[in-house]
């Protein structure tokens, strides 16, 4: 049964006005398989899956399902032959019971009139029970963390006999121990000869859950093959189509000290978290989801302070209890998720370059807009952020030219630290060697550089001091003449 | 577990609202003992008739995702409507015909409401907005605005026709509840039923909650919108002829600047202004306390000009207590 | 080339409001021309649509925060009532006018607190707070509308200066402050800001309680200046004046291009839409229409205002 193949696709290519989204991908997944499906950012993996769910026609190609050629696969197709995805967002119900959010699609599917409660529980508890999830049918699910969401999810998709389960990225919003419950929940699915495709491009992941492995890059079909057949260098090099850059960042000459914390702590999230930058230091902060590392991260920009510890800044003791206090301190931060945090995307470019320092140009009475534009168009320069003006909207802008801008937005307020969480998150690969050009740029500057990031290669690359967070305590600082490290 | 859930159930809305109506009887029978009464109960209830209903068709529109500011106008155009036509001679007396024409026109504006926001895209607070200003100024315009003061024969019939007649041994005065205090009773039921038992119900849960998601699993979101305005709008018309029928009277202004009190009830309840949440036996409780609250205030002495400050009052507190209740139960389950 | 395209977006709502206006003119002068096109008319529109007008560019401010404000009416009458109770009692009268601000700050911070520190919606606590504030006149007032005041006073909306009254020269100062306040300081910016993205102005530093409170106390102001302007020009306060007011001023700021999402919206379509509104209600006068009948147009208006936007936008998005 292992071999039999499931799902084939064979040259499909997608393309949305002009631009190529998908260039030919060849992809086999068989029944009872874990199949990764690895790329970077941009490389079509989301087109993909919604190829394979019907969302999109594919302009050329074939696809087959079990065998059968299957043409214009619309959702419901896709599903009526066992295909589901789990999304990230997972599509779920916050104001519903559990049972409610596993049994709903079934009853709506059937067209049932009336409820039955007791149905719906019997569902619930079956296909928890066949995923081995245990949790309390009556629980909303707005009172659920998101692994509980998660497992929600993958229920309910179960209970519409799935035959193959595609899930998008299933372990960026979870913590370690979330993440080993969810291999096994993925592992006893696969012992029941579901087909299972996790997009994915951690490689430590990777190796503990897949069989087999499928490369994506700008559209294209790189490779496949046995999860054994590849090594870090193979990976990272079908992954980038750069071999691995060995070209660490080391700064110039240590300068003096410019940022120490000690024994910060934030009951709960870290705690006795204590490390220094010196002048020309990029510092990577790196751990699982739950280690603390963005806590530490946003206490330090004062949205969640920590309520004990030290922050010395330039030699001088600083306290950060508010973000107004991270400001006054000249302390960037770059947060986690661009777009809902990062960027006013309706606005124009100015307008989000200029926001955390517009009251520099409150000049006298009023507001200088021709200094405010002067500034918006030499950051677009020296940045190179691809933009004709400072005033079109940054909904306009690419991934990495809309993370440029929120650089931009910091460096106008000339940081004396500037803390990235995730810089790189959905940038594509040019764009972020010219990231961390900039950073290294800024650092030998003498600015202070904390890059908060799961993504160790990265913090390999660009980092020359690493702290290593294990459940909320400092596990071990290291530099970065390491090639893995255990997180 | 089990203890954990009985415990946030002493707490939850519901009970905490009982807790505050019971509190409040109790200040209120401190200082006016006469409160504890038949008469009381009868006259909390008869007042609670319309409020009840007008909150059932509020509450289902924002469990649904939106929200009704149109119902007072609409009330009053369904109620006016049907006296205006029989004063000129052109229906007949049943009470069938006037229950029928009342719903009718609520049903119609209720469509429009559901086609200005679920076809057209308008933000439900703007649309129903317009809608109550097409409605009462369209009315005034063409039928014009006249008070009439006596009931058709087949109304007068169900205006004679008592549930309850209780005498008050001390004062001799009698009380009476009419036989329509079994609408909001029935109307209570049937929705209750309807939210929680039928798969309509649970989709006006759903899309309410998360209108992306109830797409993706297939429910028909548009359809469901249309529902809940159309059923609000139908239901606000026969509420409206009851209100004509027990109050002996139709004004084309009769219930304008109703919507504010309605809402206010239903979001003591417990129903979430952001949608998703609510249920019917909350939002009664909610309407009881405001009814209480609006009834009793001559018993405890304040000045009628003071009223509707302390009205306000109350029920910006109950709207930061159930806003600070909703917060509290989603921080204390994810810890 | 991206440059024209965003900025053409902006315009074509302004377009259209000016060829709404031109519209009602050349309507009017076919139908009622020597009425419609007279100086007293004119006069008698300037004496009109400032209390209003005021009250929308307060509605504004908050729509385009996020929020909403529908307490507005509430303010406006508290501040009339408390102003003019002060001044019938022979305080001065900037005194008064000075306090009815007061108020108006005051009932506005009050709301905004509420929405900012305890994150309820705008929608909710200013639909309680106009219950408040309406209720807290109805108290002071007992009842009967504060009457006969002394004739200075009344001369603030009703007076002029030439052949121009002085409530012109109160709507141009507050309409240019508030213009000046949106595009010109780092507040009105910072309102933008909190309406485009409230996490992302979070994140950028923006103290979003504090722009929420002053945005809300901003608005405020407006309605107590409204309130002085509608207590002098009806010789009265009372709880309840004005009560059309509230769908008014959304149907203007709707009308006038302000996003209901919050983010968007400018103060020269808000001044022309309340042009027009108040061109066709004084066509509504002159041809002896019901006033009725202009709340069932403004009905109609208000929607029309909707549908054109979403139109619009569509056109704007292909064209992207």
């Amino acid at each position: 049964m292992a071999n039999e193949v499931f799902l084939k696709l064979e040259g499909i290519k997608k393309s949305f006005g002009g631009v190529h989204a998908l260039r030919g991908v060849d992809l086999e997944i068989r029944k009872g398989e874990i199949h990764c499906l690895a790329g970077e950012n941009g490389c079509g993996k989301s087109t993909l899956i919604k190829a394979i769910s019907g969302v999109h026609d594919v302009d050329e190609g074939k696809i087959w399902i079990e065998g059968e050629q299957v043409e214009h696969l619309h959702p419901i197709d896709a599903i009526n032959r066992g295909v589901q995805v789990i999304y990230q967002d997972f599509a779920i119900f916050p104001n519903l019971t559990v049972a409610e959010n596993i049994a709903l699609n079934g009853e709506v599917k059937d067209r049932t009139k009336l409820v039955s409660w007791k149905r719906i529980h019997q569902v619930a508890e079956a296909a928890m029970e066949q995923v081995g999830a245990r949790m309390d049918p009556d629980m909303l699910l707005e009172q659920l963390p998101v692994a509980g969401k998660q497992m929600v999810a993958i229920c309910r998709a179960i209970i519409n006999d799935a035959k193959l389960l595609i899930l998008d990225e299933p372990t960026t919003a979870l913590t370690e121990p979330e993440v080993e419950r969810l291999f096994q929940v993925i592992r006893s699915l696969k012992d029941k000869g579901i087909a299972i495709m996790i997009v994915n491009h951690k490689l430590d992941e990777i190796y503990k859950i897949a069989d087999r492995l499928t490369i994506l890059r700008n559209g294209s079909f790189v490779s496949t093959g046995l999860i054994s057949e590849y090594d870090t260098q193979r990976f990272t090099r079908d992954l980038t189509g750069h071999e691995f850059e060995s070209k660490k960042y080391v700064p110039e000459n240590a300068g003096e000290e410019i940022f120490r914390v000690e024994h910060l702590t934030l009951p709960g999230k870290f705690e006795d978290v204590s490390f220094a930058i010196n002048k020309g230091d990029v510092l990577g902060i790196t751990g699982l989801l739950g280690s603390g590392r963005g806590e530490l991260g946003e206490a330090l920009f004062g949205v969640t302070p920590a309520q004990s510890g030290k922050i010395f800044l330039n030699g001088e003791e600083i306290r950060i209890k508010s973000i107004d206090d991270a400001l006054n301190n000249r302390i960037g931060y770059v947060p986690e998720d661009r777009l809902t945090q990062g960027l006013f995307m309706d606005r124009s470019i100015e307008d989000n370059t200029v926001v955390s320092s517009i009251r520099n140009y409150f000049h006298g009475l009023k507001l200088n807009e021709s200094e405010m534009e002067e500034a918006t168009n030499r950051w677009i320069g020296e940045l190179s952020i691809a933009a004709p003006s400072p005033k079109p909207p940054v909904r306009t802008l690419s991934g990495g030219n809309a993370q440029k801008v929120v650089i931009a937005k910091w460096l106008n307020t000339e940081p004396r630290l500037f803390i990235l969480n995730g810089p790189t998150v959905g940038v594509d690969i040019g764009a972020k060697a010219e990231i961390h050009a900039i950073l290294r740029g800024l650092a030998a500057q003498g600015i202070g550089i904390i890059i908060i990031s799961d993504d160790l290669p990265e913090l390999f690359t660009n980092c020359n001091k690493i702290v290593v967070m294990r459940q909320g305590k400092v596990g071990v600082i290291t530099d970065n003449s390491v090639d893995n490290i255990e997180l | 577990m089990k203890k954990g859930k009985r415990n946030s159930m002493l707490t939850s809305t519901q009970m905490i609202l009982l807790y505050v109506i019971i509190v409040f009887c109790i200040i209120v029978g401190l200082r006016q003992p006469a409160f504890f009464s038949v008469a009381t109960v009868i006259n909390i209830a008869r007042a609670a008739i319309f409020s009840a209903c007008f909150a059932l068709c509020e509450m289902i529109v924002i469990i649904s995702g939106g929200i009704d500011v149109s119902f007072p106008a609409i009330g009053c155009v369904a109620m006016y409507v049907p006296m205006y036509l029989i004063d000129k001679g052109m229906g007949s007396q049943s009470a069938w015909f006037c229950f029928g024409v009342a719903i009718l026109i609520g049903l119609g504006f209720g469509l429009f409401n559901s086609i200005l926001i679920a076809v057209l895209d308008i933000p439900p607070l703007i649309a129903t907005l317009a809608t109550s200003s097409i409605a009462s100024g369209g009315a005034v315009t063409i039928f014009g605005s006249h008070d009439y003061t006596s009931l058709p024969e087949g109304l007068q019939k169900i205006y004679n026709t008592n549930l309850i007649t209780y005498v008050d041994p001390n004062t001799g005065f009698s009380y009476v509840l009419n036989i329509l205090v079994l609408v909001p009773i029935i109307a209570s039921i049937i929705v209750a039923f309807l939210l929680k038992r039928t798969m309509l119900g649970r989709g006006l849960y759903a899309i309410g909650g998360a209108k992306h998601a109830a797409r993706v699993a297939g429910l028909n979101v548009r359809g469901l919108q249309f529902f809940a305005y159309i059923f609000s709008g139908a239901f606000t018309g026969l509420t409206a002829m009851i209100y004509t029928t027990l109050m002996k009277s139709a004004r084309i202004s009769a219930l304008m600047g109703d919507e504010m009190i309605i809402i206010a009830a239903c979001v003591i309840g417990g129903v979430r202004i952001t949608g998703g949440h609510g249920t019917v036996s909350g939002t009664l409780l909610g309407v009881l306390l405001i009814t209480l609250v609006q009834n009793s205030l001559n018993m405890l002495g304040i000045p009628t000009s003071w009223q509707r400050f302390v009205v306000g009052i109350i029920i910006l507190l109950g709207t930061i207590l159930t806003s600070w209740q909703t917060k509290r139960s989603l921080k204390a389950e994810k810890a | 080339m991206e440059k024209k395209k965003y900025g053409k977006q902006r315009d074509d709502h302004i377009v259209v409001l000016i060829g709404m206006i031109a519209a009602v003119l050349i309507l009017m002068a076919f139908l009622k021309g020597k009425t419609y096109y007279s100086l007293s008319n004119l006069r008698s529109m300037i004496f009109q649509f400032p209390e209003f007008g005021i009250l929308a560019f307060g509605m504004m401010v908050c729509m385009i925060a996020g929020g909403i404000d529908l307490s507005l009416v509430g303010i406006m009458n508290l501040a009339g009532v408390v102003a003019a109770i002060m001044i019938k009692n022979g305080s001065p009268i900037f005194l008064g006018v000075l306090v009815a601000v007061l108020i108006g700050a005051a009932c506005g911070a009050f709301n905004g607190f509420l929405i900012g520190f305890l994150n309820i919606p705008a929608m909710l606590v200013t639909l309680c707070g106009l219950e408040v504030y309406a209720g807290l006149s109805l108290a002071i007032t007992g009842g009967p509308a504060v009457n006969a005041l002394p004739d200075s006073f009344k001369s603030i909306a009703n007076g002029s200066m030439g052949p121009i009254p002085y409530v012109l020269f109160i709507f141009i100062i507050v309409a240019l402050l508030v213009a000046f306040v949106m595009k010109y300081t780092t507040f009105g910016h910072e309102i933008y800001f909190l309406g485009s993205n409230k996490v992302a102005a979070k994140y950028s530093g923006i103290n979003t309680l504090k722009v929420t409170v002053l945005t809300h106390m901003f608005s405020g102001i407006l309605g107590g200046i409204s309130g002085i302007v509608i207590t002098s020009h009806l010789n009265s306060a009372k709880s309840s004046n004005g009560e059309t007011y509230t769908l008014m001023s959304l149907l203007i700021v709707v009308l006038g291009g302000v996003n209901p999402d919050g983010g968007r919206g400018r103060v020269l379509g808000v001044t022309l839409a309340i042009i027009l509104l108040q061109l066709i209600s004084n066509a509504f006068t002159i041809m002896r229409a019901p006033d009725t009948m202009k709340t069932f147009v403004n009905g109609v208006l208000l929607i029309a205002a909707l549908i054109l936007d979403v139109a619009l936008e569509k056109r704007n998005r292909k064209r992207m």
